[in-house]
């Protein structure tokens, strides 16, 4: 089946905010020493992956606004709703879990990755539930 | 809500691809209204009745 217009679009946005979100991720691994103070600097390099899921956000709300197809786009609102009840139940449990427990921490950082992996359980939900488990 | 729209279809002697390409719509959208996982949005059902030159009412029936 051919890539129509918006898809193809959304493909290229999502890889070249993904190629920055992990560029940023490693350039700050390497960058920041362990332990580092909190200075102008820091905080700028820490600000690059925060930009690169704004633009993550974006391109999806560019893909829903372009998407002609409404099943297509009730499909990628579904996912994104899951992604999101996934992502915030979890962490308000584990975030209770930490305060008044021993529960290891886990770096806030796991927030996103944990959202995008929701993403991948939204398309399994779409396609147990309908059918179909939505575009890319 | 129940439809005819499968019926429609087979009497024209389209797929699900031919319907989708004339609706301007993806086969899955066609598939999932076909079956009632899906209920179109009111413009959306307009044009599937003006294609079927019927009234929504004929093609949409009520629970």
């Amino acid at each position: 089946m051919a890539i129509d217009a918006p898809t193809r679009r959304y493909f290229r946005r999502m890889v070249a905010v993904s190629a920055i979100y992990v560029a940023a991720i490693f350039a700050a691994s390497s960058i920041i020493p362990d332990d580092a103070k909190a200075t102008p600097l820091t905080v700028a390099i820490a600000l690059v992956p925060g930009i690169a899921v704004l633009a993550f956000i974006w391109a999806i709300g560019s893909f829903l606004a372009e998407l002609t197809d409404e099943y297509l786009r009730f499909l990628e609102v579904r996912k994104a709703l899951i992604a999101t009840a996934m992502t915030l139940a979890l962490t308000a449990t584990w975030g209770i879990l930490e305060i008044y427990t021993d529960v290891p921490r886990i770096e806030i950082f796991w927030v996103f990755p944990l959202w995008c992996i929701g993403l991948g359980v939204g398309a399994l939900v779409n396609k147990l539930t309908l059918g179909d488990g939505g575009c890319p | 809500m129940k439809n005819r729209l499968k019926v429609l279809r087979a009497e024209r002697d389209w797929s699900q691809g031919d319907l989708a390409e004339r609706l301007k719509v993806s086969r899955q959208s066609v598939n999932a209204i076909e079956t009632g996982k899906y209920d179109p949005s009111l413009p959306l059902a307009f044009r599937i009745a003006d294609l079927f030159d019927l009234s929504i009412e004929e093609i949409f029936l009520r629970d």
